[in-house]
């Protein structure tokens, strides 16, 4: 699945999704951070961004200043996979074609994470949190290979659509 | 070009409702804990619906679309539902909390005052909830959707009919 397209286009779209990571990123280690300073009621809010999306189980999550992050090990992981992976897209991808990753690449990332994650829902074992955040990197480093080009194309088919609709209504030349 | 548009909105709408139902539901709301699974699931589900419905090739911009769409519904769903569980949950977590402090657990301060406060209902946070969850909902969907496309989209389209060629003039004979 190869489209050429606007590098530029790419690029801005894979930047901001960079400094949104590092934002989310920071995000969770501000929560533990501002609830060590006293500021309860900011804390409050900053954990219940992250409420809907991991379960944040005080022994499942690291700890900063007595405190546990906002979201657990292997979310944790994942964000970290994410940053790692937005470091590397540049130098695996580049930024002038779009390709997504082969279905069996994320099978092949994602077992680990879906083993450990099933094993654990299913009482056969408990893993330390540093198993649960490596597999969660694993997972993580996979996905901006789909999230940079899914925005980028997504940008592309909307000028496309608009340019032919300017076409379609533009009167004729004679 | 094409510059032809698959319907986005039946199945995101289908896929979306079904995600935000068991991201609504007590314990098997817990899934979204594994990175949004019912939320990146479901907007993989709703381009399997749209690639079932479409003749066209679906591209990792379509999945984009429908994936951000089907995490929008799932938030309003997800809210929608848990509204009338709300007491319910709460008396679930309570007991859960309980339960691990009788086995000797140590919950983390400022928990107990934030599981008494989440009982009492305020229109502005139940906005901002539902706010921050399609926004979270909405990139996850993303994620769901391109992922779906590299999964579930058709590879190469169907070769086209021949041409059917005009009937030719009467014989003049």
């Amino acid at each position: 699945m190869m489209t050429a397209l606007n590098p530029r286009t790419v690029r801005t779209i894979w930047a901001l999704t960079f400094g949104g990571a590092i934002v989310w990123m920071a995000m969770i280690f501000l929560a533990p951070w501002l609830a060590a300073r006293g500021a309860a009621g900011a804390a409050r809010i900053v954990y219940a961004v992250f409420a809907p999306v991991c379960h944040q189980i005080a022994d499942r999550c690291f700890v900063l200043n007595g405190h546990p992050l906002a979201v657990c090990g292997r979310c944790l992981g994942i964000y970290a996979g994410v940053l790692a992976g937005l470091v590397l897209y540049p130098l695996i991808r580049g930024f002038s074609r779009l390709a997504l990753p082969r279905a069996r690449t994320f099978v092949f990332v994602t077992l680990p994470l879906a083993l450990d994650g099933l094993a654990g829902v299913l009482g056969i074992w408990r893993s330390p949190i540093g198993l649960r955040f490596a597999t969660g990197v694993l997972w993580g480093a996979i996905l901006p290979f789909y999230f940079v080009p899914g925005l980028a194309d997504l940008v592309r088919t909307r000028r496309e659509r608009l340019a032919a609709r300017k076409l379609a209504k533009s009167p004729p030349a004679t | 070009m094409d510059a032809k548009k698959p319907d986005y909105f039946r199945p995101a709408l289908i896929a979306g409702a079904v995600a935000g139902l068991l991201s609504g539901l007590p314990l098997i709301g817990a899934g979204n804990c594994i990175c949004c699974l019912w939320i990146v699931g479901g907007a993989a589900m709703a381009v399997k619906l749209l690639a079932a419905g479409s003749s066209t090739l679906l591209t990792a911009g379509d999945g984009a679309m429908v994936g951000a769409l089907t995490g929008i519904t799932a938030a309003v769903v997800d809210a929608i539902v848990s509204l009338p569980l709300r007491s319910f949950n709460l008396g679930l977590a309570r007991r859960l909390l309980d339960k691990a402090v009788e086995l000797g657990g140590e919950l983390p301060s400022g928990l107990d005052d934030i599981i008494n406060n989440s009982g009492v209902f305020s229109p502005g946070w139940f906005l901002l909830g539902l706010f921050i969850s399609a926004a979270v909902f909405a990139v996850m969907g993303v994620l769901g959707g391109v992922i779906g496309v590299s999964l579930f989209a058709k590879k190469a389209l169907p070769p086209a009919a021949p041409p059917q060629t005009p009937p030719g003039p009467p014989d003049a004979a």
